[in-house]
């Protein structure tokens, strides 16, 4: 986060649009306690591998 | 350019050469590599422009001791007995006996022995209030300090910690705990005025860099435990999987955090070294699996391999296409 000594216009600018710097929130069930963050995080990974096995492989038709 | 071997063919040509007879298709990794730089390197900036970074302010001895000063006063009475974490922890600090977690027989944490010795009542009390020059009451309880046994520095030390640990909030002066309370009061005000930071830092030279010593002074307080739980970085929250705030933490250490809470581990005292351990199996198993029976077999129960070459096996009508 950009703001010692910057002028304010600057740091408007440079501000983060999305504040994260506040409390996270957690999901518990039993030992688990998952940050809704890591789990976004992680959904983004699974949607990444289906479409990365499921998507044609680029170029690979009529080459081989 | 780069020739890509496709999938194991069962009808390629069989030689006895070990050289590859099969089809081969061009496919540039080069030209990959940088694609996936640019992309990555887009996608970098873009993300830390709207989001950011953790912005946590730094936990110094001098924030400690002026936030909450009974716990910092309560803490350097364990370090003057010799009862806080860090004078009981053992290799690498202290040659504390027994302190040491095992793995088995074997002591990992005594292997390498005492790398980075930490003298508490000197390093963090002693030493550090010898610096503070013109203090004439101050000097008078250094030198009753100095002047004394080590079984009376000990007698004094703990009546102070036992004395505090009854009544957190009131310090006693009374002068049966010898020149403790001088020296604690003193400790106090050097740490809230910053100077503590720097004494501690001091290594003898021109970049000051080791924090090993104020990182242990301060992680053997409740202030900075405190704070790890406000933000469910504690060990039984996970600990290093999470990050301050709402941003993602390092979710691929989900395992290695896991074990930490469940039985046994979460109520043994050797958890870091049991876990470290099992990690150290599953990691061995995760290399061996081209050797493992049953494991080795899951492909061709879950072809996902067959999904991701689908055309391959459809088209040429391969054994197992589907």
């Amino acid at each position: 986060m950009f703001t010692a000594g910057a002028h304010p216009a600057l740091t408007s600018f440079l501000a983060a649009p999305v504040n994260l710097d506040r409390p996270g929130h957690y999901l518990h069930w039993g030992v688990i306690q998952l940050s809704v963050a890591n789990l976004v995080v992680i959904a983004v990974m699974l949607a990444l591998f289906a479409l990365a096995v499921l998507l044609p492989f680029p170029g690979g038709r009529g080459r081989r | 350019m780069t020739m890509l071997r496709t999938p194991p063919a069962p009808t390629a040509p069989q030689h006895d050469d070990g050289k590859w007879h099969g089809r081969t298709r061009e496919y540039d990794l080069v030209k990959e590599f940088v694609i996936a730089l640019v992309v990555v390197a887009l996608l970098t900036t873009a993300l830390a422009a709207i989001f950011s970074s953790p912005d946590i302010k730094q936990v110094t001895l001098a924030t400690w001791s002026r936030s909450a000063p009974d716990d910092f006063v309560a803490t350097a009475a364990t370090e003057l007995d010799g009862t806080s974490g860090t004078a009981s922890y053992g290799a690498p600090y202290t040659h504390t006996a027994g302190a040491a977690q095992k793995l088995g027989p074997v002591s990992l944490q005594h292997l390498a022995g005492v790398t980075q010795p930490v003298d508490t009542v000197n390093d963090f009390v002693v030493n550090p209030l010898d610096s503070i020059p013109a203090d004439p009451t101050l000097g008078i309880a250094l030198g009753a300090w100095h002047a004394a046994t080590a079984a009376q520095q000990q007698t004094w030390a703990t009546d102070y910690d036992t004395a505090l640990a009854k009544a957190p909030t009131t310090r006693p002066t009374d002068s049966t705990f010898g020149p403790v309370p001088t020296m604690l009061d003193r400790l106090l005000h050097l740490a809230q005025a910053g100077g503590l930071d720097g004494a501690l830092l001091l290594q003898g030279q021109f970049f000051q860099t080791d924090y090993t010593k104020s990182l242990l002074f301060i992680a053997d307080g409740t202030f900075l435990a405190d704070k790890a739980a406000g933000e469910h970085l504690a060990g039984d929250q996970w600990g290093m999987m999470n990050e301050t705030g709402g941003y993602p933490g390092q979710a691929w250490l989900w395992l290695y955090t896991f074990w930490y809470q469940v039985p046994p581990f979460s109520t043994s005292d050797n958890a870091d070294a049991l876990v470290w351990g099992v990690m150290a199996l599953l990691s061995l198993g995760l290399v061996c699996i081209p050797f493992i029976p049953g494991i080795r077999s899951i492909p061709r129960w879950i072809p996902v391999h067959r999904l991701i070459w689908r055309n391959y096996y459809r088209q040429d009508n391969r054994p197992g296409g589907m």
